[in-house]
C-alpha cells in the first residue's frame, strides 16, 4: 500500500500522534490495541489506515484494561506491542499493568499515556508520570514531533531488549502539534519471540511474585544506566543557574531562552527519558550550579526527587520548582517559565502582554443539531424535572448538563453512571436515572449493570445508542452495524445483552419519536428494580458521513405563536434563530437543521419543507 | 531569511480552519523554513472555538500566550476579537468580516459586537488590519469554505511572511484534494487582490 506514513526516508510534517505511528512501525510494531480518548485518538486512527498494509495487527478494545490485557498476552507470545489510551484509562488498566511489570514481557510492550493537563477535553488532569514510577516502568516524554518519532522508536527496541514494559507519556500540546519528521529506515516488523513456557515467572502466586518484585528492581536499575547515556537525556548552555526541564515545558523553555537571548544564561538538563532519573548525570549537573529551575507540569515529581538527592549528597543548590507562578495546576507556557526564570536571573524586564481579554458571547460545546440525545433528555426533562437525579456518563451525552436540558447531576468516570446511580438511589430513595452511550457502555457500563440486578437496585437505565463512538471520532465498538464493521469485527446487540445480564424490564424506543420516548419514561417511572430503556438513533454526524443517510427534509416556522417560543427555550436547538428585529420571532436555519423533525412534535407550528420556507 | 514568526489562527468549529493551518504549515515547510504548529479543539466539532498555531522560523513551542502573536488570522469575526489579546502590540490582523452566531445570540439572550467596533478594538492593538467578506469571496471563488484559502492569500501578499503567494500556489497544488483545486486556487487569487 502507498502511504506518506510509509515512505522509505525523506521529512514530513506529522502531528504528535502520527509520529508516534512511524516511530512504532520504524521499531517493528506487531500487534496495536486501544481505547479511544482524546488525545491519544490519532494514534490508532492513523493506524487504522495504515491496516491494508498488513504490517501489524490492530484492535479497538472494549476498555483500556482488556487493551492492556490483551497486547500483554500477545507480547507474552512474542509480539511487539503498542497500547494507546488517555491519561484517566490507565486508571482502568492499573491491576494488570501493576503485576505484568513483575513478570515481564519477552515481546515487548510500550503502553502510550496521553495525559491531558489543563483538561481540554477531560475530567481531571492526573499525572501519570506516576504510574511510571508506582508500576516501574521506564518513561520517554517527547516535546517535538521528531521526538514523538523517535522516542516511540527507543521505547520499543527497549521494549523489547529488556523485555519489560516502557511508558510513552504524551500530553494534548505534544499529541496534537505539528512539526517536521525526518524519517528513517522501515524495517520488516519484528520477529516474533518463541514463548517459553515458564509458570515460575509468568504465573504470580505469592512466592513468585516475591521473587518478581525483586526482578523488577534489578531491570529498572540496569536501565538507569541506559537513562544515564540516553541520547534524550542532554546538557548545554552556561553558568551558575540549572534548570532541569522536562516534557513540553523543554520547548517552552529552548523558545524563552531564544526569544531573551539568555541562551548562555543557564545551564539546562533536557530530561527527555524521565524515569529511572539519570541520577550520576543530575548529580554532575547539580554540582555545577547554584540555583537550580525545576520545570515539569503536574506533580513535582522530579523536584522532589532532585531535592531528596540534594539532601542526601549535601549539595550546595538551592531548588526552585512549585512555588510562585510555577504550581501543580494546569498547563506551563513560555509566559510562566519567564516569570519564573527572570528573577533567577536578575531580570526584571516585563515580557510584551496583549490587551485584556473581553466579555464576549460564549461558545459553549453543544449538542448537534439533529442530535437525538437532546430529544431524550428534552423528554426526560419535560417528564421528571427536578424530582429525578440524572447519573450522567462520558461521551457527547455528558454536554446534556447544559440548560435548558439540565439531565446530568453527577458524573466520575466510563461507566459510573449505572453504579454510582444506583447507590445515590439506595441512599436517596430518589427516582434516579443513569445515561450512558453504547461504547461506554460496552467500555464499562455492563458491570455496573450486573450489580444492579444482583443487587436489587432500583434504577433507571438510559443507553444512549446512536451506533458509534461518537465524541472521540467514530471509532468501532462492538455495538456498531456490522456492514460497518466489515469482516475482522463481530456485531453484538445490545438488548441481548442486556437481558443476558438479568433485566427484565427492557424497551426500545428510535431517537427522534418523542411520543414512543416519553410513553415509555412515563410507563418506566414508577415501576421499582432495574429497568432499561434502550433509545436507538445513529449520531447524526455518522449517519451523514458514515451511513451516507442524510435527511432532505428540513424544519421551518410556519406561524409564530408561544408553543414556537416555548420549544426554542426548552429544546434549544443549535439550529434555531431568534431573530433580531426585535418582534421575538423564530426561524430555522436550513443550512444547520438536520432534519430531525423532533420540533415538528413539539409544536404544530413547525412545519417539514425542503428548505428556504419562512 | 530568519525572521521568526507567530501567528495565531481563531475560528469556530467546521469552517475548516484547522485544514487551513495545516496548508499554511506545510507551505512553509515546503519553502524550507523551520515550522511549527497546534491546535487545541477539544469539543470544537459541536460549535466550539478552534484555536490553532503556526510558528516560524525555529520556534519548539506549539503554542502561543498573550500578546505573544505577531500575526492574528480570523476566520469569523467574533473570534477576532476574543483572540485579541493574544496579539503583540503593532502584530498585524487579517480578519473575516462575517459572524457564526453563538447559541446564547441564537437564542436572542446575547448580542454581537458590530464589525465597526470590532475593528475599533483591533486598531488599538494593531499596526495595520485587514477585513475580508470571506464567505461572499468564497462563493465568488465556487464554495463558501475556500473563503479560508482567500484569507491565506491575502496573509500570502500581505508581505509579512518570508514567502508570496506562489509558494501558496504550489502549497495548494500539491496538499489539497484535486477536486478542490481550481476553487482554492480561485479564492487563493481573490485574497491576493483584495489586499493589494
Amino acid at each position: 500500500m502507498n502511504h506518506p506514513l510509509l515512505a522509505a526516508g525523506g521529512a514530513q510534517l506529522l502531528l504528535g500522534n502520527e509520529a508516534i505511528v512511524r516511530g512504532a512501525l520504524e521499531a517493528g510494531v506487531n500487534f496495536v490495541t486501544c481505547y479511544p480518548g482524546t488525545p491519544s485518538s490519532e494514534v490508532p486512527d492513523t493506524f487504522r489506515r495504515l491496516a491494508p498494509s498488513g504490517r501489524f495487527s490492530l484492535e479497538y478494545a472494549v476498555n483500556e484494561k482488556v487493551a492492556l490485557e490483551t497486547a500483554a498476552g500477545a507480547a507474552l507470545a512474542g509480539a511487539l506491542c503498542l497500547v494507546t489510551m488517555k491519561h484517566v484509562g490507565v486508571n482502568v488498566a492499573a491491576d494488570p499493568l501493576l503485576t505484568m511489570t513483575y513478570t515481564g514481557l519477552p515481546g515487548g510492550l510500550v503502553l502510550m499515556s496521553a495525559d491531558d493537563p489543563g483538561c481540554h477535553s477531560s475530567q481531571n488532569e492526573q499525572d501519570n508520570r506516576a504510574y511510571a514510577r508506582f508500576a516501574g516502568l521506564p518513561c520517554f516524554e517527547p516535546a517535538t514531533a521528531q521526538e514523538c518519532k523517535d522516542m516511540t522508536r527507543a521505547a520499543c527496541l527497549l521494549a523489547r531488549e529488556t523485555r519489560q514494559p516502557v511508558m510513552l507519556r504524551t500530553t494534548t500540546r505534544v499529541s496534537h502539534l505539528r512539526g517536521p519528521v525526518r524519517f528513517g529506515p522501515l524495517p520488516e516488523p519484528a520477529a516474533i519471540v518463541p514463548f517459553e513456557r515458564n509458570p515460575r515467572r509468568f504465573v504470580p502466586v505469592p512466592a513468585v511474585a516475591r521473587v518478581r518484585h525483586r526482578a523488577l528492581v534489578e531491570a529498572l536499575e540496569a536501565v538507569r544506566s541506559e537513562a544515564e547515556r540516553s541520547p534524550f537525556n542532554k546538557t548545554g548552555g552556561s553558568g551558575e543557574i540549572g534548570v532541569v526541564a522536562s516534557g513540553v515545558s523543554r520547548a517552552y523553555l529552548h523558545d524563552v531562552l531564544l526569544e531573551k537571548g539568555w541562551e548562555n544564561a543557564v545551564r539546562v538538563f533536557d530530561l527527555g527519558m524521565s524515569w529511572p532519573l539519570p541520577e550520576k548525570a543530575l548529580e554532575i549537573f547539580m554540582r555545577q550550579v547554584k540555583t537550580l529551575l525545576v520545570l515539569e507540569e503536574g506533580e513535582a515529581l522530579v523536584e522532589q526527587a532532585l531535592n531528596a538527592m540534594a539532601h542526601k549528597l549535601s549539595l550546595p543548590v538551592t531548588i526552585h520548582g512549585k512555588q510562585g507562578p510555577l504550581s501543580v495546576f494546569g498547563e506551563y507556557s513560555t509566559l510562566l517559565i519567564h516569570d519564573a526564570l527572570a528573577p533567577l536571573l536578575d531580570k526584571n524586564e516585563p515580557i510584551a502582554c496583549g490587551p485584556g481579554c473581553m466579555e464576549l458571547p460564549q461558545r459553549p460545546p453543544n449538542l448537534c443539531p439533529g442530535c437525538a440525545h437532546r430529544s431524550v433528555f428534552y423528554a426526560t426533562r419535560k417528564l421528571f424535572g427536578d424530582d429525578a437525579y440524572y447519573s450522567s456518563d462520558i461521551g457527547c451525552y455528558t454536554l446534556g448538563l447544559l440548560p435548558p436540558l439540565a439531565t446530568a447531576d453527577f458524573l466520575f468516570c466510563m461507566g459510573s453512571s449505572i453504579s454510582a446511580g444506583s447507590g445515590f438511589a439506595r441512599a436517596s430513595h430518589k427516582l434516579t436515572v443513569a445515561f450512558i452511550g453504547d461504547s461506554t457502555f460496552f467500555h464499562s457500563g455492563i458491570t455496573g449493570l450486573v450489580n444492579a440486578v444482583f443487587n436489587k437496585h432500583n434504577i433507571l437505565v438510559v443507553i444512549l445508542d446512536n451506533g458509534t463512538t461518537a465524541m472521540t471520532g467514530h471509532q468501532p465498538n462492538p455495538g456498531v452495524d456490522q456492514e460497518v464493521l466489515g469482516d475482522a469485527c463481530a456485531q453484538l446487540d445490545i438488548e441481548a445483552v442486556v437481558k443476558g445480564c438479568g433485566v427484565s424490564r427492557v424497551a426500545k424506543a428510535r431517537g427522534y419519536n418523542q411520543k414512543a420516548v416519553q410513553e415509555l419514561l412515563l410507563s418506566m417511572k414508577d415501576e421499582t428494580g432495574v429497568r432499561v430503556l434502550i433509545v436507538e438513533e445513529p449520531c447524526v454526524l455518522y449517519a451523514r458521513r458514515t451511513l451516507k443517510k442524510a435527511r432532505s427534509q428540513k424544519a421551518y416556522v410556519a406561524a409564530q405563536d408561544e408553543s414556537v417560543r416555548v420549544c426554542l427555550e426548552t429544546l434549544a436547538c443549535p439550529a434555531f434563530r431568534c431573530r433580531s428585529d426585535g418582534d421575538g420571532g423564530v426561524s430555522v436555519d436550513p443550512e444547520l437543521c438536520a432534519g430531525c423533525m423532533v420540533c415538528m412534535q413539539l409544536s404544530p407550528s413547525f412545519k417539514a419543507g425542503k428548505g428556504g420556507e419562512q | 531569511m530568519s525572521k521568526r514568526l507567530r501567528i495565531y489562527l481563531t475560528g469556530v468549529g467546521g469552517q475548516g480552519t484547522l485544514t487551513a493551518t495545516t496548508l499554511l504549515s506545510r507551505t512553509a515547510m515546503e519553502q524550507g523554513l523551520d515550522v511549527v504548529s497546534g491546535e487545541i479543539h477539544g469539543m470544537a466539532q459541536r460549535g466550539g472555538v478552534v484555536e490553532s498555531t503556526v510558528l516560524i522560523g525555529g520556534w519548539h513551542s506549539p503554542a502561543i500566550q498573550q500578546g505573544e502573536a505577531d500575526i492574528l488570522l480570523g476566520f469569523e469575526a467574533l473570534e477576532t476579537l476574543r483572540g485579541l489579546h493574544y496579539l503583540a502590540q503593532g502584530g498585524f490582523v487579517l480578519s473575516s468580516t462575517d459572524f457564526v452566531p453563538p447559541p446564547g445570540v441564537n437564542m436572542g439572550r446575547e448580542c454581537l459586537p458590530a464589525i465597526d467596533d470590532i475593528k475599533a478594538g483591533v486598531s488599538k492593538v494593531a499596526d495595520k488590519a485587514w477585513f475580508l467578506p470571506l464567505q461572499e469571496m468564497g462563493r465568488q471563488a465556487g464554495a463558501v469554505q475556500s473563503g479560508n484559502t482567500a484569507l491565506l492569500g491575502a496573509l500570502c501578499a500581505s508581505g509579512l511572511l518570508p514567502f508570496g503567494p506562489q509558494a501558496l500556489r504550489e502549497g495548494v497544488r500539491r496538499f489539497l484534494p484535486s477536486k478542490v483545486l481550481e476553487v482554492n486556487l480561485r479564492a487563493l487569487e481573490l485574497g491576493v487582490g483584495a489586499i493589494r
